[in-house]
């Protein structure tokens, strides 16, 4: 077991055109897979939209009644927080609809040795959790997301040019790599504690904080925290400083500094874990 | 005799916490996010001004305070989801067989919840109000006082109502898990836990009185802090108005649909 994990963890790489080709006929396959799996249980299918969807829209409600009693929030008016809020909204939509339900069977699957089963195929074990349970049905979120944010930009009168739209995509795409990396870092945990119950509630708690907060609010201490420690706090917050003309050079090199940190940081912890790993039968 | 079935039932549950402590204790420390949430929003708004809809920085902060402990306090979402599960596996009859009322037993079980979580919420706020320095504004007028103690026993005994009455949709709906999640999210709003509900416009407010959601974290909260005073006993009129109707439902929809059960071995 201990040389197949060596193996699967060593080897991508080497051949990266076949590598890229066999991994997506694999991603081909568990779509379909995907596919057939909601086919059979219909009602679940927009479960996640409703559930995801239910909670910005009261986020931004409730920031339509803080906003109706004060001007700002620290630089931000109305319209910079109705476009974090579904920027935040479409950074979680991006997971949901891709990664979200097969990261979250991780710690199960390591407690009750099922990842075996993942160790004997042939491909990436984290490749086949981060894509055999696809969520189409979070599609029409992604799209609610882009409503808001359109909403946020005419209700605040955002001018936006060009090269900050750009931006604005380039920090998304950064912050969705980022928030990934922290969804497979909590449970990667999972190999190396009995219970990942606290870390999903840390990172639970974390989530609901920083989806109503914007970075901007941080000072002292909870910016180290919330900037540094649990970048929850950048996620939705670079993005929307890049948009609105607020990003400085120095809160991108450290915006980038933090994401590859963190790449990093996964990277390891995750290949540790899978050499830590004992399989069901030892 | 009949009311010493339902202690024994609290007895257990309240007894039961001790095998959680972890569990008592993160969730002690993780209800600094709600006040850590009103802390950082609120702090630079109230750098420009000395009030924001009729609250003081520390008005303001004292209001997240007492509705964090009492939304803490509220327990009963999980009986929604226990009786929602039974029923899809059939095992709902282990409640069904007991020789109590079924409502009455998730009753007991509350109370024993509640009063084990009731001196650790106390201290998880009282270490918030000394970690943020806040200067913690309470009533200390024993009617006042009075009237919130009954609306918080009127609010959380309508919650366990309200959450027993879902979960026994599951015998004509066989899946509510999402339509619950919903719930859970639209509670946060309406309960004002995320924001006090003054901050919305009159009328949405007017429309909220009519809703017995309003009376469970939100009207208590205020009268501890001292506002809304004149709302007071209307509160409790309203909120056991709204307890008597949810009874009357849960009477009709139980007498409804348990024939719909199937039962393990029925």
């Amino acid at each position: 077991m201990k040389n197949k994990i060596k193996h699967l963890t060593e080897n991508p790489g080497k051949k990266p055109g076949r590598n890229l080709n066999k991994n997506f006929r694999v991603l081909r396959e568990l779509v379909k897979l995907r596919f057939h799996n909601l086919t059979v249980f219909r009602l679940d299918f927009f479960g996640p939209f409703f559930v995801d969807g239910s909670l910005f829209l009261i986020q931004l409600l409730a920031f339509q009644a803080v906003y109706a009693n004060v001007e700002s929030v620290g630089s931000w008016r109305s319209g910079e927080m109705i476009v974090y809020i579904g920027t935040f909204s479409l950074l979680n939509a991006v997971s949901m609809t891709v990664c979200f339900f097969g990261l979250i069977s991780i710690p199960g699957k390591i407690m009750s040795g099922e990842m075996d089963l993942y160790l004997t195929k042939p491909v990436s074990p984290l490749f086949r959790l981060t894509f055999e349970k696809m969520n189409p049905g979070s599609v029409p979120l992604m799209l609610m997301s882009l409503c808001i944010i359109v909403y946020g930009i005419k209700a605040g009168g955002i001018v936006i040019k060009g090269e900050n739209l750009c931006a604005y995509f380039f920090w998304l795409a950064v912050m969705s790599i980022m928030y990934y990396n922290m969804e497979v870092l909590i449970r990667s945990m999972s190999f190396y504690i009995i219970s990942n119950a606290r870390l999903d509630q840390l990172e639970e708690a974390c989530l609901d904080l920083c989806m109503k907060l914007p970075g901007i609010a941080f000072y002292g201490i909870f910016k180290v925290i919330f900037y540094v420690l649990l970048p929850y706090g950048i996620m939705a917050t670079l993005p929307v400083q890049s948009l609105i003309g607020e990003m400085t050079w120095k809160t991108a090199v450290f915006g980038i500094t933090v994401a590859a940190a963190f790449s990093l940081l996964t990277y390891f912890v995750w290949t540790r874990g899978m050499k830590r790993y004992n399989s069901a039968s030892s | 005799m009949k009311m010493r079935k339902y202690t024994e039932v609290a007895k257990v549950y309240f007894k039961s916490q001790f095998a959680w402590r972890a569990d008592v204790v993160f969730n002690m420390i993780f209800t600094i996010s709600k006040i850590l949430f009103a802390y950082l929003l609120w702090r630079m708004p109230f750098m420009g001004k000395e009030t924001v809809a009729g609250f003081t920085f520390h008005g303001m902060l004292s209001y997240y305070i007492v509705s964090s402990f009492l939304s803490q306090l509220e327990m009963s979402a999980g009986i929604s989801g226990e009786i929602c599960q039974r029923i899809r596996n059939g095992t709902f009859s282990k409640y069904m067989i007991v020789p109590v009322s079924i409502e009455g037993y998730f009753v007991a079980m509350e109370i024993g919840v509640v009063l084990f979580y009731l001196a650790f919420d106390l201290i998880a706020a009282a270490l918030w109000v000394f970690v943020f320095r806040i200067e913690f504004t309470f009533v200390t007028e024993a009617p006042l006082l009075f009237c919130a103690l009954c609306l918080i026993l009127l609010g959380l005994f309508f919650m366990v109502q309200f959450s027993y009455y879902l979960g026994i949709l599951t015998l004509k709906y066989q899946g509510i898990d999402t339509f619950l999640m919903i719930k859970n999210n639209l509670m946060a709003l309406v309960t004002g836990t995320i924001v006090p509900l003054t901050l919305f416009p009159e009328t949405v407010v007017r429309m909220m009185r009519l809703l017995p959601f309003y009376y469970v974290t939100y009207l208590p909260s205020m009268l501890l802090i001292g506002k809304c005073r004149e709302e007071a006993v209307r509160g409790i009129v309203v909120m056991a108005g709204w307890c008597l109707v949810m009874q009357i439902v849960i009477w009709l929809t139980y007498a409804k649909y348990s024939r719909k059960y199937d039962g393990v071995g029925i």
